[in-house]
């Protein structure tokens, strides 16, 4: 019996068939090279996302005059929107840091949550370009008698190290 | 007659049973409700409003995707371990793999929403998005590396190792919110201190959440396992018939 | 609802991308099924 392989009839077929043999290949080539990218932005970006307020100037990666990103809570009272400019500050464990930012951060952004600012210090005052709001896992429904409490949780507006 | 001439008296062609039917039917009764809990009858949030409905869909999306790949390991060590090297354990690994994801993609793409109405932005590079986005590539790639070729066992000894070693990626994406700083938030169920950190119905919808999921997810592996099966009877089909056509031309 | 179209996008995208991959199982396995012979059943 002759057990030799078969030459392909249509040459299409054959091409159809190579392309269809590549595709794995080639999926696993993409898939190394974006894991290449994404671990490049894990240890430029994603370890250790921010600095803490308290750590300004003081914490490696977090000093001068270069672009970092600060987190800490909105502090109370302190949020005013002057000229389409939000001015507010920022606290964290005792120090405080004040933030200028052009126009309105968005998302659930207010008083007594923490957000990451992204930006500079420019003469003592923390110029920001960009604001991420970085709820708690705190989950409390609405009009219920938890919501005094909880409240008076939030606004107690004050974030010490975890 | 010849295997190959059977299969066209197949008398079942679906990959369906009784009990898988009534698991269907039970699993889209469980999701109908988890949408009139998640968008009708749970509260909103105090901070977030009505953003903390995405939740009901989001988490449990990534604790099947979990689920999946944790299992896909499982599979994968048990074929390893076995004597028998059933391919059915590989079939159940590939399957679950798949179907990991799917719900990785979808967490991703509900993450990205909620992100942005919170946060105030779709994507961050921190420690838990990027971790995700990783797991997500590697298990693209595993998909792939089960496609590159050879016989079923090859497929199955290859995928294998891949699948005992891409697993160990989960604890890292799950404990990334404590270990590295993110903006991405701690987890309030799945806490290591078991602090639970949500109201009576938004807890009660989350874990309805979960339940549906992981109805839907068992549904899913059942039948694409079957699939499976019947994509390698296939292939094997048309080996058996290219040997039957030689037979027949050497007369034998 | 605040964000409606968010939030109802995120449950249709995960709902419709579900199904359709249950779908996609389904079609197909009753398309291979017709192909193959009980004996390549082993859960009937």
């Amino acid at each position: 019996m002759d057990l030799t392989p078969r030459p392909i009839a249509a040459p299409e077929s054959r091409a159809q068939r190579q392309r269809r043999r590549w595709i794995p290949v080639a999926i696993v080539a993409l898939a190394l090279a974006a894991g290449g990218i994404v671990v490049t932005q894990f240890l430029t970006s994603a370890i250790d996302y921010y600095c803490n307020v308290d750590e300004v100037g003081l914490r490696e990666g977090c000093v001068g005059q270069r672009r970092i990103r600060v987190q800490g809570n909105v502090l109370e009272n302190s949020l005013q929107q002057v000229d389409g400019v939000t001015l507010f500050a920022l606290s964290f464990n005792d120090k405080t840091l004040q933030v200028r930012y052009q126009g309105d951060p968005g998302g659930v952004f207010q008083e007594c949550i923490p957000v990451v600012a992204h930006g500079r210090i420019i003469n003592g005052i923390f110029d920001s370009d960009r604001i991420e709001v970085k709820h708690t896992n705190q989950y409390v429904e609405k009009n219920k008698s938890r919501f005094d409490e909880a409240t008076n949780e939030t606004a107690a507006c004050s974030q010490s190290p975890e | 007659m010849t295997t190959f001439q059977t299969a066209f008296e197949a008398k079942s062609k679906t990959t369906g049973t009784a009990a898988s039917k009534k698991l269907g039917a039970a699993t889209i009764v469980a999701v109908i409700f988890l949408v009139l809990s998640g968008l009708i009858f749970s509260a909103e949030d105090v901070v977030q409003g009505s953003t903390v409905r995405i939740m009901y869909v989001h988490v449990p999306s990534i604790w099947v995707a979990y689920l999946a790949f944790a299992l896909t390991a499982i599979f994968s060590g048990v074929y390893l371990s076995n004597r028998s090297r059933s391919l059915i354990w590989d079939r159940l690994a590939g399957a679950s793999a798949e179907i990991g994801v799917l719900f990785v993609a979808v967490s991703l793409v509900t993450g990205s929403l909620w992100g942005r109405l919170t946060w105030g932005t779709f994507w961050v590079w921190d420690a838990r998005l990027t971790s995700t986005a990783f797991l997500f590539i590697t298990y693209i790639g595993y998909l792939a590396v089960r496609r590159l070729g050879g016989t079923f066992r090859q497929r199955a000894r290859r995928s294998s190792v891949m699948a005992l070693l891409s697993v160990l990626e989960i604890p890292l994406v799950h404990f990334s919110v404590n270990l590295w700083r993110t903006l991405h938030q701690k987890a309030s169920v799945a806490d290591p201190n078991a602090k639970v950190s949500l109201d009576g119905l938004m807890l009660f919808t989350l874990f309805w959440g979960l339940i549906s999921f992981t109805m839907l997810f068992a549904w899913l592996l059942v039948h694409r396992q079957r699939l499976m099966a019947l994509e390698d009877a296939v292939q094997d089909r048309g080996l058996d018939r290219a040997i039957q056509q030689r037979r027949t031309e050497a007369g034998l | 609802m605040d964000h409606a179209s968010f939030i109802i996008a995120s449950y249709a995208l995960t709902f419709v991308s579900i199904a359709g991959y249950a779908l996609y199982i389904v079609r197909r396995a009753r398309r291979l099924g017709a192909l193959t012979s009980d004996d390549d059943k082993p859960w009937i």
